[in-house]
């Protein structure tokens, strides 16, 4: 996990514009693999789209240099904050480029509103607290078809993409949990909160956190435990960033399985057949330095060939549907995925699998649309295909 | 702040009539003139005072830079070539406003590796990295020479610049490692260069092998900074790649002694790249941020880099190394030789960014300026041009940073003091500059000759350069360039 450095907590990230950055262009790169890296950059060209160019924007509005004008929303919005460029910049302020951009999309809110599509973001969730603009649901159908307790040790957050998109993930979630063992429960959840701080809609994000913190603590829980790499992130990162602490520990469900199978309570008494390529999800690797983790995992699993496509770890290309952009740029957003899918072509694999359900919506849609025939599949939905065993 | 100079380039034909010819050359996607987009080009790492594009293009093709030519060479519009604006010169910021050609992005192609006479030939926007990766895949028996520059540098912008590179000390200059250039001149015309002038069509891609013995017309692009024509090709040379490499550390006490061992170490003919930094700059690379020299440190560290074919021939290399080393100190010299992975054992990763190149050198980035007065230096003056640059930036409060190179077995050097410092911080572009004008003069005077110099540095040399060679100057740039549509500005034109 990247650490944060404690010292810069606090100070306007927009003031490291200033401080940092020669615009070496090293951000266009993966460092030392010289392969291209940023998807904004590869796709607009010009200099003003690369984190470089992002951080001389910040200068240009600060200074009033550049006056704000719709021109500008594409340079500010059509980024997947993959950070990629902060795994490539070499320079003292490399953790906080995306920090920045969402610093400059806060700015470029007030001043010139966010990018098209993306008010939806808030206003869906003003109403149904998740920004699918589906009817909230509370889980309590969840809760009685698992027979799950009010409260108890664990929470699965299960995120809205989960919960009103990828529903084969989530309840392949709710079953592993269920055979796990471990005592846990389902809260009436409000949005995490991601989508809006990705694009500078803050509105509501302090309120749906505290709201959150509250319904796990009226669970009784002390641990919360999600599918959504971008649930985890903003748990793990984001709240401490708003000001909203609390005491339970946060988990994604990879690192159960990992402890499950380190500790030989999980035994897989099936195969899979099947050649695996894993896509490493923005928010769990480079946001949260998580790279090793899922790959032990697949590693496991009897019959299962893992493969790397070319771009792997911290150099892996954005499946293209964070930041925004999904909901912003929705052909671009599918333009991403489909370079992805180029790359896992070259492999032998024939399933294409990560631990995101935002990752596993986009890889899926470009497989869709692009007509790839590989199979896109959540690891937690590679497992509910198994017979397992838990050891109690 | 970023307004151009005054110069009505609009006069002939309005901006939007302008805009519509660029769409219809280049296609929509490949021009803008959105301020946002103009921004980020409007500036460099350095103090150079920033001005504004008119417009970006993203050139796929010399038939689309032929059109462009032509018709800024009629309305009298600036053209201003651009790769990666790494120059560390202000020479791709836009001083009279006009077209920016972007290479960088699509006539980025290698076009042809010639593995039996070792040359690359090249588009302009091919970047160190790429061009390393496309080796180390494909050719791993082949290996360029790279700048102690970021990876996305430009190669060819290096090369016709005069850069530096990690086999200097065997080759001298990137400037002479060029083979051939295809390049268009202000009328449009198309012409290609040394050993591809033969034929009236395109040129085949095995005759970019030599650049002489024909008249040198080379020299009428190669420093010109792109005030005589677009470059849309080049041919550099590439060496064999032997399996060992190694790279030794000298520490050397005493301020001014690493020029003595510089020099004898570059005339044993065994070492393929050497350089040397102050101290302070070895300290910023272990992660001291703003380091000082205490008494009895040492002054200077030397890197010595040695390649082999055999374990044999390094060995007698490294005695060569050793025996030299022991020379010097019998003479008073006072110099400990080291290995390098040892070094970088000891410290940090970082050091190890320095020595694999291309990287970025973790120490030059760290702020948000940096300026230097890169120079090409008589090597017999090394040890006056230390003394007196190191007393500049005491004077100044500033940190040594003291960047040298002996060249071709010490026919010449660079010597290269570097500033980094807070662009954006009052006073300090300013404070900065004062002592880079300072050490520019007393360089100069001392019979350095400035590279990828800004405008403000050729207007003092231009007083300096006896009148012969700025009328000869002049002429050429007048008959190669009469309506002053390339790169404007540059050495004052």
């Amino acid at each position: 996990m990247v650490e944060i450095d404690k010292s810069l907590m606090g100070k306007n990230v927009l003031e490291l514009a200033f401080d940092n950055c020669i615009r070496c262009s090293t951000c266009k790169y993966s460092y030392k693999g010289f392969e291209p890296s940023c998807p904004s950059g590869e796709k607009f060209l010009f200099e003003s789209y690369w984190a470089s160019g992002k951080i001389r924007t910040i200068r240009g509005v600060v200074t009033g240099e550049l006056k704000w004008s719709e021109d500008l929303k594409d340079i500010i919005f059509a980024c997947p904050t993959c950070g990629a460029c902060m795994d490539a910049c070499q320079a003292p302020h490399a953790d906080y480029i995306v920090d920045m951009i969402e610093a400059l999309r806060e700015l470029a809110v007030k001043h010139i509103g966010p990018a098209k599509n993306q008010e939806f973001l808030v206003s869906r969730c003003e109403e149904n607290y998740n920004p699918y603009g589906e009817s909230n649901s509370d889980n309590e159908d969840l809760k009685k078809q698992f027979d799950l307790p009010d409260k108890a040790d664990w929470v699965y957050y299960i995120g809205c993409t989960s919960n009103y998109r990828q529903q084969s993930l989530r309840d392949s979630t709710l079953r592993f949990l269920k055979k796990s063992g471990i005592n846990f429960t389902l809260i009436d959840e409000h949005c995490c909160t991601s989508p809006m701080i990705r694009t500078g809609q803050l509105s509501i994000v302090k309120d749906y956190m505290s709201y959150n913190i509250s319904q796990i603590k009226n669970a009784g829980a002390t641990k919360v435990i999600t599918s959504c790499a971008g649930c985890y992130r903003t748990f793990k990162k984001d709240f401490e960033k708003f000001g909203k602490e609390f005491d339970f520990k946060v988990f994604h469900t990879l690192e159960l399985v990992k402890q499950l199978i380190d500790d030989d309570k999980l035994k897989f008494k099936s195969e899979y057949n099947k050649i695996v390529t894993y896509h490493d999800p923005c928010h769990l690797g480079r946001h949260m330095g998580v790279y090793e983790l899922p790959r032990a995992i697949y590693k496991q699993i009897p019959g299962l060939k893992l493969v790397e496509m070319r771009r792997n770890r911290n150099f892996a290309w954005c499946c293209g549907a964070g930041g925004g952009v999904k909901i912003g740029y929705p052909e671009w957003s599918v333009e991403i995925s489909k370079e992805r899918l180029e790359e896992a072509k070259e492999t032998e694999a024939t399933v294409i699998s990560s631990v995101c359900p935002f990752c596993r919506t986009n890889l899926s849609d470009a497989n869709d649309n692009y007509n790839f025939e590989f199979e896109v599949l959540d690891l937690m939905e590679i497992i509910d295909q198994l017979d397992i065993e838990i050891v109690k | 702040m970023t307004e151009t100079k005054d110069r009505n380039i609009y006069e002939k034909i309005k901006k939007g009539a302008v805009f519509k010819k660029l769409v219809e050359i280049f296609g929509e996607k490949n021009v803008t003139n959105k301020s946002g987009d103009l921004y980020p080009y409007s500036y460099d790492m350095t103090e150079c005072e920033p001005h504004m594009p008119d417009f970006i293009v993203l050139p796929e093709n010399t038939a689309q830079l032929i059109e462009l030519v032509k018709f800024c060479n009629s309305y009298l519009i600036p053209i201003v070539p651009y790769i990666s604006g790494n120059n560390v010169g202000g020479l791709t910021i836009p001083e009279n406003g006009g077209i920016l050609v972007d290479f960088s992005k699509k006539m980025n192609k290698i076009l042809h590796i010639d593995d039996n006479m070792m040359y690359a030939l090249i588009e302009p926007g091919v970047t160190f990295g790429q061009l390393k990766k496309f080796l180390d895949e494909n050719y791993p028996h082949l290996r360029y020479s790279y700048p102690y520059a970021p990876p996305y540098s430009g190669v060819v912008g290096n090369v016709i610049l005069s850069g530096m590179n990690n086999l200097s000390c065997k080759i001298g200059s990137m400037g002479d490692s060029i083979n051939g250039l295809e390049v268009i001149t202000a009328d449009g015309e198309i012409a290609r260069i040394g050993s591809c002038f033969y034929g009236k069509d395109e040129a085949k891609p095995d005759s970019w092998w030599c650049r002489y013995p024909m008249p040198d017309l080379m020299g009428v692009f190669i420093n010109w900074q792109g005030m005589t024509g677009l470059v849309t090709k080049c041919a550099v040379q590439l060496w064999p790649n032997p399996p060992i490499k190694k790279t030794y550390l000298a520490i050397v006490f005493g301020l001014t002694d690493v020029a003595p061992v510089m020099r004898e170490v570059g005339r044993t003919e065994i070492i393929d790249d050497i350089s040397a930094v102050s101290i302070e700059v070895v300290k910023m690379t272990v992660d001291i941020p703003v380091p000082k020299k205490f008494p009895g440190e040492p002054d200077f560290a030397a890197l010595f880099s040695i390649s082999a074919k055999t374990k044999n021939q390094f060995n007698a290399k490294k005695e060569i190394l050793s025996n030299e080393i022991e020379n010097l100190n019998k003479q008073g010299k006072n110099v400990i030789l080291v290995d390098a992975d040892e070094f970088v054992k000891l410290f940090n990763l970082r050091v190890r960014c320095y020595i694999d190149l291309p990287s970025v050198l973790l120490s030059l980035v760290e702020y948000s300026g940096l300026t230097w007065f890169g120079s090409y230096a008589p090597s017999h003056k090394l040890e006056e041009l230390i003394e007196k640059v190191d007393k500049l930036f005491y004077k100044h409060n500033i940190t040594p940073f003291i960047y040298m190179k002996m060249m071709k077995s010490g026919h010449y050097a660079i010597f290269r003091p570097i500033m980094r410092f807070n662009k954006f911080k009052e006073g300090e572009e300013e404070r900065y500059h004062k002592l880079l004008e300072e050490i520019s003069d007393v360089c100069v005077d001392l019979g350095c000759i400035p590279y990828k110099t800004p405008a403000w540095m050729t207007e003092k040399m231009r007083k300096k350069i006896n009148p012969g060679w700025i009328n000869l100057f002049e002429k050429i740039k007048k008959c190669m360039d009469p309506n002053n549509i390339f790169n404007p500005g540059r050495w004052n034109t």
